[in-house]
């Protein structure tokens, strides 16, 4: 069996000078979910611009383009140069684990990983993470 | 400004080395709540690791703030509860969400628009849940050796230590399942 991608403790090591050197040269610990806040907040203020001015959390996590957004967007960029560079790119709509077990509908996928997605996030704002 | 572009340059460096690890696929995640797969695990311990020692020796010499999170746990626990729910059904974590896009895993979009959603709803519910669920629990910013009482390098010693034991057996664990299986152990890794 012939081992896919880099050995993870290397390849994971490797993602902790990442994390060292972010800390060191920006002062910024890593993080993904504040993000998530924040793009809600730019969509909101499209539709209701008073309401997410005065809105508590929105006054704490100012809804704007900062640090973390960018780092957020890098991990796509990132990680789409590693896939098409190793040949590893695929276009897939169901995860093949998910289609063994549920079958290959979309729309049922889709559901379930929108739902998925708004518990998590809550869940992940809620312990601060 | 500069803040921004090394945002993007940390983002795309980590990105990389994520799709190389092979972590942020499905049926990673997944293997890894089923206890099935653990390339997660030994991704995200190795990150933690490295970064832990780096980070330290830079505090130490005076180079880096550390930056705290209160620790209220009915905000970590609850919300780690429901989180984990989250995770499972959908596959990806807020982060990894946009790396599986990266590699074409499309799903990840729904994933995405849920995740903003759950965001908004947060926003909402926030008023109500920072007098009562966020209340519960509150040690304000604490760390480990700070609650132990002993200093920082004890607890990364011991943790380090847990660490190497924890890949030693996964790592002895895989090779006998494959012997079992009648497969060559790929090349040994050994600690």
């Amino acid at each position: 069996m012939r081992q896919d991608g880099w050995n993870p403790y290397v390849a994971g090591a490797l993602s902790g000078l990442v994390s060292i050197f972010s800390v060191w040269a920006a002062g910024k610990f890593l993080g993904a979910s504040t993000t998530f806040v924040r793009t809600s907040g730019m969509l909101e203020k499209w539709f209701a611009p008073e309401k997410v001015a005065k809105m508590e959390y929105f006054i704490r996590e100012v809804p704007k383009i900062d640090w973390q957004w960018m780092f957020v967007v890098g991990i796509l960029i990132g990680s789409l140069i590693a896939a098409v560079s190793s040949g590893s790119f695929k276009w897939q709509s169901v995860p093949d684990l998910w289609r063994q077990r549920f079958g290959p509908s979309v729309s049922r996928r889709a559901a379930i990983a929108f739902v998925g997605g708004t518990i998590a996030m809550f869940g992940a704002r809620l312990a601060d993470g | 400004m500069t803040e921004l572009v090394y945002g993007l340059i940390t983002g795309i460096l980590f990105g990389f080395f994520l799709q190389k690890g092979r972590v942020l696929r499905y049926d990673k995640q997944i293997g890894a709540l089923l206890f099935k797969d653990f390339t997660i695990i030994k991704f995200m311990l190795s990150h933690i690791a490295v970064a832990m020692v780096g980070v330290y020796l830079l505090y130490d010499l005076g180079l880096v703030k550390l930056s705290l999170k209160p620790t209220i746990l009915g905000g970590v626990v609850l919300g780690g509860l429901i989180f984990g729910i989250g995770w499972g059904l959908l596959g990806y974590c807020p982060g990894t969400s946009l790396g599986a896009l990266g590699e074409g895993r499309w799903d990840a979009v729904w994933g995405i628009l849920g995740m903003l959603l759950g965001a908004a709803l947060y926003a909402e519910a926030f008023p109500w849940l920072k007098t009562t669920v966020l209340t519960w629990g509150n040690y304000g910013k604490i760390t480990l050796p700070q609650v132990l009482g002993v200093n920082h390098w004890i607890v990364i010693a011991a943790f380090l230590a847990g660490t190497i034991a924890l890949f030693r057996f996964l790592e002895s664990r895989e090779r006998s399942k494959k012997a079992a299986n009648g497969l060559n152990p790929d090349k040994k890794i050994t600690f």
